[in-house]
């Protein structure tokens, strides 16, 4: 096996993570890397050497993670794996008001220069149920814009706001519990 | 757009903001809310920290792919 291929390989693990936290699917994530990997193998000259190995392949894993959205849309879409939580609900009374007032979370930057707050971030999202995450994934990795996500997942766009701000509301609340309250200093 | 939101009408919008571009009545109302109430500006500020936390995991996880 040339040096390439081994550094490609090595690196197969953490490419799988990170397609499965985006897809939450043992199988997708699996053919995902699986193609990113051919990708590479197969035209390693593509890789310029300019980014790091790893930049260059999650690069491309981006792609191959939408091409398993798009190839699993009926699937991916089943509505009925979201909690279906009316968050409003939770936070507001009757009259419009909070039930309990939003905190203050203090000085981000603090919490930010903590490697620790990253696990607890990323904790907070992989919780997220089902469509709520894949959709805020697609949103905030992929990049993808609200009508794509739309297009790819054949939902509507009222669906898809709700879903975005489930996933919003509940990635706070997670933040509250398992950060800001057990770090009191933030 | 009426001018005397509540505060759950302003955290949708807040929240609408992070995926569209507000109409300029919509901020205006959002911003005059802002200004009176007490509960909602925290609320804001946790919307933009979790953006920023959100910008720097992706830096920092794409060249460090997250653990499991």
């Amino acid at each position: 096996m040339s040096d390439f291929a081994r550094q490609v390989q090595a690196l197969r693990p953490q490419l799988l993570r990170f397609a499965h936290a985006q897809l939450r699917n043992d199988a997708w994530a699996e053919d995902a890397v699986s193609e990113t990997l051919l990708a590479a193998l197969e035209r390693p000259q593509a890789f310029g050497g300019l980014s790091q190995l790893k930049t260059w392949l999650v690069g491309i894993l981006k792609h191959k993670v939408v091409d398993q959205l798009r190839r699993h849309t009926r699937e991916a879409t089943l509505l009925s794996d979201d909690d279906g939580q009316d968050i409003d609900d939770l936070l507001f009374a009757a009259d419009g008001h909070w039930r309990e007032a939003p905190r203050d979370w203090g000085d981000p930057e603090h919490a930010l220069r903590e490697h620790e707050f990253f696990e607890v971030l990323q904790a907070c999202v992989q919780h997220l149920p089902g469509v709520q995450g894949r959709v805020f994934m697609m949103r905030e990795w992929l990049e993808l814009d609200t009508g794509e996500i739309c297009k790819e997942l054949a939902i509507t766009p009222t669906n898809l706001w709700v879903l975005l701000h489930r996933a919003r509301l509940r990635l706070r609340v997670c933040l509250q519990q398992d950060w800001f309250e057990t770090h009191s200093t933030a | 757009m009426k001018f005397d939101l509540s505060c759950k009408d302003v955290t949708h919008l807040l929240l609408d903001a992070e995926d569209r571009t507000l109409s300029l009545r919509e901020r205006l109302a959002v911003r005059f809310h802002l200004a009176i109430c007490t509960l909602c500006p925290p609320f804001e500020r946790q919307l933009r920290f979790m953006r920023s936390a959100m910008g720097r995991w992706k830096a920092y996880a794409e060249h460090e792919p997250p653990e499991a």
